[in-house]
């Protein structure tokens, strides 16, 4: 067993917790993260892509309007490489209430969120696949987000703080001495090593799995509802800027560009568990209906890839039972020595990945208040490391040709693994390097591995074949990469098979099965 | 007019084209693409999975269900299609529709197989074969190292271990491309000079009784290009197909393409077939999008080999309706849960087809024929996985076969 020793543990790789994380490194703690698995790879890394400007709660959330508008500005500034300053537009569709939009601009002037009615005609200059006959837009500052940056650029910022990262990291038990926490013990899912830290703090960053770690503690029914809700990936940027419906909040009403794709979202069920988030048939339907409403032809695009995530939301007894979508946004801290009578472990919940950044402040606030310290937050002034970026970045709209751009530099002297994704056998083996111990998907939500058109159809054996190639995985675990990968890509893609993606899985199943015969190999690794 | 207009230029197409042709009929061959057979990894497999692992393909062929298109056909018709195919192609092809033989696939898979190459021929495994697999810096579809380790991990048929290992080259098919296509290498290798230099940083790697498996690179033109390495290395060598776009689906590609031309065929490529017109029960003509109109080709009789839902012919919109696009023929297999979260390669979807009498002519679920000159052939045809049974060209020959005999004998 290994052992170490900090001042406070967080709990949970998610925005949230790499917020928690720098934070408290900032103000100069000495901290850990566990995750159970990689960074943002529960809801931070599975939702739409909406980096808020506040409008879409102006009516039906007040308070989370105006702090989605403060911690926009903050977000865009901190964290630039993570963002697209797409712009936003509210827009009354057909059959939508004409009214709600005047509510909407009531809403949006008190609570400090930017947003300017603007012509029809001008809307449709904008977005020329939008419906043309909207009845009323207004602008807004919405912006689009990459979970996944978000997430590592913070995560980078702690590490330089001296903050460790430890994913693939499961919280088995937290230990207690007397009415104070007093270490969490892990379970290294890569090395099969137990792992225990002692700490004098623990901050439950675990999101829809927060009650379960709470519970670990011995501080039972913390009542965290997982909200599922799903998002589908489209193969074009049917719009360049961040397109909602002008109503009260509901299913499928926001398309967001993302890098080369645009996501439609979402839905909002309450769901049993966190773990296992079906995917149900008709509320793809539902999302595709949605979609034809905001961009008539929608169902003729071709639609890449599906995914479920689990909001955190917290419980109130205000609203029925199986509604998630209007219980609280907001966040909400809970001080288990109020609660339960244990020191040193608060729990947060609510709250969404715009406002990741001020619900760390507050947690962390909160910890000193117990601890009896205080320390100036400064998470809002000092930006994050932005990697090989330049320093002066300034977040811009994505284009087509910027990958290429980046990659006409070295076409002649590398290859292209990925050519959905434009990614470089040298990208792919810095960060194989980096991550030795890491899966397929694990170089996906860094790299964009196989999330194109061709789902991996292509990228798949090179993959493989370089990693096992360059040494760092033998040959079970190669074949075991490969397999895996196959198969996660399929879960993905299954429930929204149809048109040109039919097209590809023929394909991609004539590249495997028929001219490969990857079935056949011999059992491949159980791979993590 | 032509007597039979073909639609579709993979093997079904070009070879049921042939036939008819060589026949003395006068065929059309209308084709939006460059066929298949690019796609494919060059060999003409009959059945190798059904679904555990098949050793004679004809015997096995007699005990698939009743909705394979094998069953519909009969044994007759597959040897008479697989027996054309050698008519055709000759000493490209080698092999006997009898027994299946195992190569080596670029990931290391041991993959059944009837008629192959002789560029090929020297991988099938046998006991106490050394492979030396080979790869290329610059071409990053194979990883030999991969390839040979999956392999070790495998027997031969007569439980010999099976001992393989990997020389990679640091050798462009183009001066300072790090990245070069299968393609690029094959037309490379079309010149005597760069085997010699292929030949001259590789053997002195070679050892003693090992057989050479290089990626399926090996000439895009020069039918001598494997014969000659072979004699520069003094080692037996045989090639491995790679995914698309893959040289020896190519060349029979071109094969058929030429012999195709001989045989008078007149081909339209580089546009769909869009619409048709029909009346008393036939299909007088089919349109193809040309550029600026459509343009219409009328025939006696029609072969339909579009492929399957890999060239948009079969297709699943969003709300999962399942239509063949240009006819709008029926259906067969279709069902609830057509696609689950199961293996990709074993959806119900991909047996979804067309269906067809034993002389290939479309039919309905009930068995009757909307049309009574609309013959079908090939990936179009319902109730193979043709990928997962590794039964694509089988199928493809014997239909087209089939048809073309069925449309000479007037029925």
């Amino acid at each position: 067993m290994r052992s170490l020793d900090v001042d406070v543990v967080v709990v949970g790789g998610g925005s949230t917790g790499v917020g928690v994380v720098r934070d408290v490194a900032m103000r100069g703690y000495k901290a850990v993260l566990v995750d159970r698995v990689d960074l943002a790879q529960g809801t931070s890394g599975r939702f739409h892509g909406l980096l808020h400007s506040g409008g879409r709660y102006v009516v039906s959330d007040p308070n989370s309007a105006r702090e989605c508008a403060e911690e926009n500005v903050i977000i865009t500034r901190i964290q630039p490489t993570a963002i697209e300053t797409t712009g936003g537009l509210f827009v009354t569709c057909p059959d939508d209430d004409v009214d709600f939009g005047d509510k909407f601009l009531e809403g949006a002037a008190a609570n400090g969120v930017a947003a300017t009615e603007i012509r029809i005609a001008e809307a449709l200059a904008r977005e020329p696949r939008l419906n043309p006959r909207i009845k009323r837009a207004v602008a807004v500052q919405d912006g689009s987000v990459d979970g996944w940056q978000l997430v590592w650029t913070a995560a980078q910022s702690a590490k330089e703080y001296g903050a460790e990262i430890l994913t693939y990291h499961r919280v088995t038990s937290i230990e207690r001495d007397g009415d104070t926490v007093s270490a969490v013990m892990c379970h290294d899912a890569k090395t099969g090593e137990d792992v225990r830290i002692g700490c004098h703090f623990v901050l439950n960053c675990a999101g829809a799995w927060a009650g379960e770690i709470a519970g670990m503690a011995g501080c039972h029914d913390v009542q965290v509802v997982p909200g599922r809700g799903i998002m589908i990936a489209m193969n074009h940027r049917l719009v360049n800027s961040v397109v909602n419906r002008l109503i009260y909040p509901s299913d499928g009403d926001i398309i967001v560009p993302v890098h080369t794709v645009c996501i439609i979202g979402t839905t909002d069920v309450k769901a049993p568990d966190p773990d296992h988030l079906p995917i149900p048939h008709d509320e793809v339907q539902e999302m595709f209906d949605a979609g034809e409403v905001l961009v008539p032809g929608f169902r003729q695009s071709r639609a890449l890839h599906v995914w479920a995530g689990a909001r955190p939301l917290v419980k109130d007894s205000r609203v029925g039972a199986g509604d998630t979508r209007h219980m609280s946004r907001g966040m909400s801290v809970l001080d288990h020595s109020e609660r339960d009578g244990l020191k040193g472990l608060l729990t947060i919940s609510g709250g969404k990945l715009t406002t990741y950044r001020l619900m760390a402040e507050h947690i962390v606030n909160a910890m000193e208040t117990q601890l009896g310290t205080t320390h100036p937050c400064r998470t809002a002034e000092e930006a994050c490391p932005t990697g090989s970026a330049d320093a002066t970045y300034v977040p811009a709209n994505y284009h087509v040709t910027h990958r290429l751009h980046d990659r006409e530099e070295d076409r002649t002297v590398d290859q292209i693994l990925c050519e959905c994704e434009l990614l470089s056998r040298r990208m792919f083996t810095d960060k194989l390097a980096e991550l030795p111990n890491g899966s397929l998907d694990d170089l996906r939500r860094q790299l964009r591995l196989g999330m194109g058109p061709c789902q991996g159809g292509f990228c798949t054996v090179r993959a493989a074949g370089v990693a096992h190639e360059v040494g760092t995985v033998d040959i079970d675990r190669a074949t075991g990469l490969l397999r895996l990968f196959l198969k996660h890509r399929w879960l993905g893609l299954w429930p929204i098979l149809y048109g040109d993606q039919v097209r590809q899985t023929a394909l991609d199943n004539w590249i495997f099965s028929g001219t490969l015969d990857v079935e056949h190999l011999p059992e491949g690794a159980e791979v993590v | 007019m032509a007597d039979v207009v073909v639609i579709g230029a993979g093997l079904a197409g070009l070879v049921a084209a042939i036939r008819l042709a060589r026949a003395g009929r006068k065929v059309t061959l209308l084709t939006k693409g460059l066929g298949g057979l690019q796609l494919s990894q060059g060999t003409i497999d009959v059945l190798g999975y059904a679904p555990e692992r098949v050793d004679s393909p004809l015997a096995a062929a007699a005990s698939l269900p009743a909705t394979h298109p094998y069953k519909v056909l009969g044994s007759d018709a597959i040897t008479a299609g697989v027996a054309y195919a050698q008519d055709l192609l000759g000493d490209r092809l080698v092999g006997t529709a009898a027994h299946n033989v195992l190569l080596p696939t670029a990931v290391g898979a041991l993959r059944p197989t009837c008629l192959v190459s002789p560029s090929m021929t020297a991988g099938v495994v046998t006991g106490g074969i050394k492979y030396v697999l080979v790869g290329f810096r610059q071409l990053k579809d194979f990883y030999p190292k991969l390839c040979a380790a999956n392999l070790e991990r495998q027997t031969a048929p007569n439980g010999d271990p099976i001992i393989a290992r990997a020389v990679m080259l640091d050798l462009p098919a183009v001066a300072d491309m790090a990245d070069s296509s299968a393609l690029a290498y094959a037309r490379a290798l079309d010149d005597p000079s760069y085997r010699a230099k292929l030949a001259s940083a590789l053997k002195p790697q070679l050892r003693e009784g090992e057989v050479v498996g290089l990626p399926a690179i090996l000439g895009h033109r020069d039918p001598n290009a494997h014969r000659h390495l072979e004699q520069l290395l003094e080692h037996a060598v045989f090639e491995v197909p790679l995914p698309p776009p893959g040289v020896p689906g190519i060349r029979i590609n071109e094969a058929l393409t030429a012999l195709a031309k001989d045989a008078g065929v007149r081909i339209v490529a580089g546009a769909k077939v869009v619409s048709f017109e029909s009346a008393g029960g036939r299909i007088i003509s089919v349109g193809q999008a040309t550029a600026g109109r459509i343009r219409q080709y009328a025939a006696d009789a029609f072969v339909y080999a579009p492929g399957g839902f890999e060239s948009g012919a079969l297709a699943m919109d969003s709300y999962g309706t399942v239509t063949e696009s240009t006819f709008g023929l029926p259906l067969h297999g279709l069902g609830p849960d057509l696609v689950t979260a199961e293996d990709p390669g074993n959806q119900a979807l991909f047996r979804v087809g067309v269906g067809v009498d034993s002389g290939m002519r479309v039919v309905d679920t009930a068995g009757h024929a909307p049309y009574s000159n609309l013959y079908a052939a090939g990936g179009i045809l319902a109730g193979a996985l043709r990928w997962t049974e590794k039964s694509g060209e089988g199928i493809a020959l014997a239909s087209a076969v089939a048809a073309a005999d069925s449309i000479l004998k007037g029925a």
